[in-house]
């Protein structure tokens, strides 16, 4: 199946909500993120790419309870979906493939490279 | 302690986030922010505005399409409504369409009348180049002699020495030709001659013949369609020969038809049948070319000139007066100043100005009259919509419950205005969709009613937009005042029915009321005075008899010479009771000779108008001898003559019989000829006054004399007839002056018919007059009928109640009608006044006219007060005799 399109921040985003399990909402996901991966997540771009996953079917969302440090709005919740869990597989699978069709050589003689590059 | 968000992201935020994401986003900055403001209350605030601002991308933007819910089943219902209302109250909406279509068709039809009048000449391409050069002399009585001619030498020497003329071309005006291949059937026919460029110059189509070669050959003429048919049929006519009045060396002179015009359009001012070529002129007089060349005096050229653009006209017109001057002969002295007379203004703006002939501004009319039509159109167009709004103010109160019921519903005002001009609009498309289809049907009639060839189809985009904007405009505007009237009244009172027409309503309504009447009754004051003035003229004793009197014209020298014997034939059948020859006969319309006449008493000389007669003048036009005796025999009485009492009494002779009188100079129309040797007469007889033009001049002195004085010879038979077959008697006669001259045609009129004809267009004024007052009339009416209708509809409980409590018919008809007719009474206070004024002026351009008094208002007032009664009584009593049960029970 060719259809699984994932870009690489919604990659992140579809593995943070695997990883929260539950406990996915927008601010514990920018949050985990950012702690996990040492980068910033604008608070908009996270947004436009929980909406895409949803339209795409590999999330799917409920309303949580409101809080108070919300200022009484509703926490929404995301969780991975059937097709979700799919396309991540899917995913994995094919990096797995394109690692493994890497000629040896091509590796080590990069490495070598950049171990006698940072040698110099 | 609680920290806010900073206000203006948020407010941001919730402007243009999309409302189902919105909660979440705010909750999510919310606790961002919550969160950062804990370490850094600063940073958090920053970074908040930062994140809003990084949320505007188009997934969270929410659409701004205006979301608007569908009125059109509203408007359908206004629709809806206003058809059931305008059949609810036939009446009403009968009252209210004719009105408007009344006014409308009006309005339509004066337009159409000043569009045509002021469409004169403007079909020439040039029109707006073109110039007629007017002449204005000082006369001796220091009044100016305006004329729209001037002397041949002008306009060539013009075209020549002045750059900017461009063109020019000349017309004169000869008179008539007599004209016809059949001997039998000749007609005299006017014509003119012009310069060899007048087609190229108007724009004048040719049916047949070359523009530029018409006029160029002598003896060759242009003639019209018409005339064309009446002398060679319908075939072409190009080249045909005809026989003309004109002799050179004792043969007739047969013309050439060079060229064949379209019949002039109604709207030109010139309007010709026969053109002949100048060349004709130079051909057959010697002299001519010298004389067009060098006379600087005369006055028998209408001239006209075509300027190039952006010149100064005015002083060009200067340096037409100084070159004139120049050339002016020593011996004369030069009085005379020039205009340039554009075009455009020829026909509304020729009155004053004397021309050459009739073919020259034709059907001219006074500026006045037209700004007394487009008045008239804008009051009557005006009173038609005051009465709609009267109307429709009285209706849509009536309508108030569903005014209620609208504004409960949450309808807002203007929406309530919009259907009320919605309404208003139905009634104003539809009665001038009626009043197009009424001036369709009513123009053929108005076409020979006024001799125009007026049409819709003729009116410019222009005007025809302009015509309908100001009739859709006031109509809407006349639909604004009840809008407001009616959306104006508090809900709970128009639930209750409780809304009675408001105190200031009401007035307002009375107050359009008087106007309407009061423009009834000015129109009425005006039609009486312009009958009874028309009456006047026609009754008044002219101081002689012009019945069953037929004028012979003399054209020819065969019935010139022997007047005894022509006189003697035309005496023979038995109808004919006299005949008498004379140079003038009253009513003339020829110019007749002005001759001075100075007296013992009198050395400076007093004006009188000369006329030569036969032994039977006098008797054939019952002029009353008063003192002496008249001329009898041309030869012995040559040195004698027969004053009128004004003359006598302008010349201060006490005892004029005897007494010598003498003329020194003749003014022939235009022309003083200072007479040889001092014409010197006795006085041996004095006539009472009478008129010899229209009473539209004063009455001037008469002298006469004999018939073959140096002064003026025969020009006309005068036969007085007794006859019941007219049609016979012409016969009779056209035969006896075939006999006499076999050449010429008998050219004769019914002096009755000429008085007639003198006040015909005051006639047809009154006509018109007549017919726009009976509209203004009946639309005032209406107007009346609708409000009194609405008073009493309103009022019914309390006619109910009267009529229980005991009140007659009478006394309930005369309470309603009597507030009524206090309006009609105000009106006429306000209307006759300005009736008045308008009307001493028309009355001011008659010499002789009806004395002007308070009559004629008394008149006026009364017949509006009995139409105004009659209006309002048929309402009321049908209203007085209703039974008193069916306007009470309903509580």
């Amino acid at each position: 199946m060719k259809n699984y399109q994932l870009g690489e921040f919604e990659e992140i985003v579809l593995l943070t909500v695997g990883i929260l399990n539950n406990e996915a909402y927008s601010v514990a996901i920018k949050d985990e993120i950012e702690s996990r991966l040492k980068r910033t997540v604008s608070m908009g771009a996270l947004h436009t790419a929980l909406i895409r996953l949803e339209d795409k079917g590999y999330l799917k969302s409920f309303s949580g309870e409101s809080t108070e440090d919300r200022a009484g709005r509703p926490r929404r919740y995301f969780e991975i979906t059937a097709l979700g869990k799919k396309a991540m597989l899917y995913a994995k699978e094919t990096r797995e493939q394109l690692w493994k069709a890497i000629p040896k050589a091509v590796l080590e003689v990069s490495l070598q490279k950049l171990a006698v590059g940072s040698h110099q | 302690m609680k920290i806010n968000p900073p206000k203006r992201p948020l407010q941001f935020l919730r402007w243009f986030c999309r409302e189902d994401y919105l909660d979440e986003i705010e909750g999510d900055l919310m606790e961002v922010f919550i969160k950062q403001s804990e370490s850094s209350p600063r940073k958090a605030k920053w970074n908040f505005g930062w994140s809003v601002i990084k949320y505007f991308r188009p997934e969270f933007i929410k659409s701004f399409k205006q979301h608007q819910p569908n009125r059109y089943g509203m408007y359908k219902s206004y629709f809806k409504i206003s058809i059931r209302q305008l059949i609810k109250n036939k009446t009403f909406a009968a009252i209210n369409i004719s009105v408007l279509t009344l006014g409308f068709s009006c309005f339509l039809l004066l337009a159409l009348y000043l569009h045509d009048e002021m469409s004169f000449d403007m079909f020439h391409r040039d029109a707006d180049r073109i110039y007629r050069i007017t002449q204005h002399e000082q006369q001796d009585n220091g009044t100016l002699r305006n004329i729209s001619s001037v002397a041949p030498a002008i306009g060539k020497e013009l075209r020549e020495q002045f750059p900017e003329v461009e063109d020019m071309v000349r017309l004169s005006a000869f008179g008539r030709v007599t004209l016809g291949n059949d001997p039998t059937n000749r007609t005299h026919e006017r014509a003119l001659s012009a310069d060899a460029n007048f087609f190229t110059f108007f724009d004048f189509p040719l049916l047949e013949g070359d523009a530029k070669t018409a006029l160029q050959e002598p003896f060759s003429i242009v003639v019209s369609e018409r005339i064309k048919e009446k002398y060679f049929g319908t075939g072409p006519a190009l080249g045909k020969q005809i026989w003309s009045g004109y002799r050179r060396e004792g043969q007739p002179i047969y013309l050439t038809v060079s060229g064949v015009m379209k019949n002039f359009p109604k709207n030109s001012h010139l309007q010709i049948d026969i053109l002949f070529s100048e060349a004709t002129w130079h051909s057959l007089y010697n002299n001519y070319s010298q004389y067009v060349t060098t006379e600087w005096v005369d006055t028998e050229y209408t001239t006209y000139l075509k300027i190039k653009p952006q010149s100064n006209i005015t002083s060009l017109s200067a340096r037409i007066e100084t070159l004139v001057k120049s050339n002016y002969p020593a011996n004369r002295e030069f009085r005379s100043s020039f205009t340039l007379q554009p075009l455009r203004e020829i026909h509304t703006n020729s009155s004053q100005l004397e021309s050459a002939a009739e073919q020259f501004n034709a059907n001219s009319i006074k500026p006045f009259y037209l700004y007394t039509f487009a008045a008239l159109g804008l009051v009557l167009l005006i009173t038609a919509c005051l009465n709609y709004m009267n109307l429709a103010t009285a209706v849509a109160i009536k309508r108030t419950r569903e005014i209620g019921t609208r504004k409960t519903l949450g309808a807002p005002k203007t929406q309530m205005v919009a259907q009320f001009i919605i309404d208003s609009m139905l009634f104003t498309l539809l009665s001038f969709l009626l009043s197009i289809a009424l001036v369709y049907l009513v123009l053929p009639w108005i076409n020979i009613f006024t001799n125009k060839e007026i049409s819709i189809g003729a009116l410019p985009l222009e005007w025809l937009m302009l015509v309908t904007a100001i009739i859709l405009f006031v109509g809407v505007l006349a639909a604004l005042y009840p809008a407001f009237i009616a959306t104006r009244v508090a809900i709970v009172d128009a639930l209750k029915r409780e809304v009675k027409i408001g105190g200031s309503s009401l007035s307002v309504r009375k107050g359009l009321l008087i106007i309407q009447f009061a423009i009834s009754v000015m129109m009425i004051a005006s039609t009486l005075v312009i009958y009874q003035q028309l009456n006047y003229l026609r009754n008044k004793d002219l101081g002689f008899s012009h019945e069953n009197l037929v004028v012979i014209d003399v054209n020819s020298r065969n019935l010139r010479r022997n007047f005894e014997t022509v006189k003697t034939e035309f005496g023979k059948p038995a109808e004919v009771l006299r005949v008498t020859a004379s140079t003038r006969v009253p009513g003339e319309w020829k110019s007749f000779p002005v001759a001075t006449t100075k007296s013992n008493q009198n050395i400076i000389g007093t004006e009188t108008i000369f006329v030569g007669i036969d032994r039977d003048f006098l008797d054939t036009y019952k002029i009353k001898l008063l003192a002496g005796r008249t001329i009898e025999n041309p030869v012995a009485d040559s040195l004698k003559i027969v004053v009128t009492q004004l003359a006598a009494q302008q010349l201060g002779l006490a005892d004029p019989i005897g007494q010598m009188i003498e003329i020194p100079r003749v003014r022939y129309g235009e022309r003083m000829e200072e007479l040889d040797t001092p014409f010197r007469v006795e006085i041996i007889g004095v006539v009472e006054n009478f008129h010899f033009e229209s009473l539209r001049s004063k009455q001037m002195p008469v002298i006469f004399g004999a018939l073959n004085t140096s002064i003026q010879v025969i020009d006309y038979y005068t036969l007085q007839i007794n006859t019941s077959n007219w049609g016979n008697t012409v016969e009779t006669l056209k035969a006896i002056n075939h006999k006499l001259d076999p050449d010429t045609p008998l050219e004769y009129t019914f002096l009755d018919t000429r008085f007639e004809e003198m006040y015909l267009a005051d006639t047809r004024r009154g006509q018109i007059f007549v017919v726009l007052s009976v509209i203004v009339v009946i639309i005032a009416s209406l107007g009346l009928f609708a409000l009194v209708s609405y008073s009493v509809e309103s009022r019914l409980k309390e006619i109910g109640v009267r009529k229980v409590m005991g009140a007659s018919v009478s006394s309930i008809v005369g309470l309603i009608s009597k507030e009524f007719l206090i309006l009609v009474i105000i009106a006429g206070a306000i209307g006759l006044p300005v009736a008045g004024y308008f009307m001493q002026g028309w009355l001011q351009e008659f010499a002789y006219h009806i004395p002007f008094g308070v009559l004629v208002f008394a008149e006026a007032l009364i017949i509006t007060l009995l139409i105004a009664f009659i209006t309002i009584g048929i309402r009321t009593i049908r209203a007085a005799m209703l039974n008193p049960v069916n306007s009470l029970r309903s509580e």
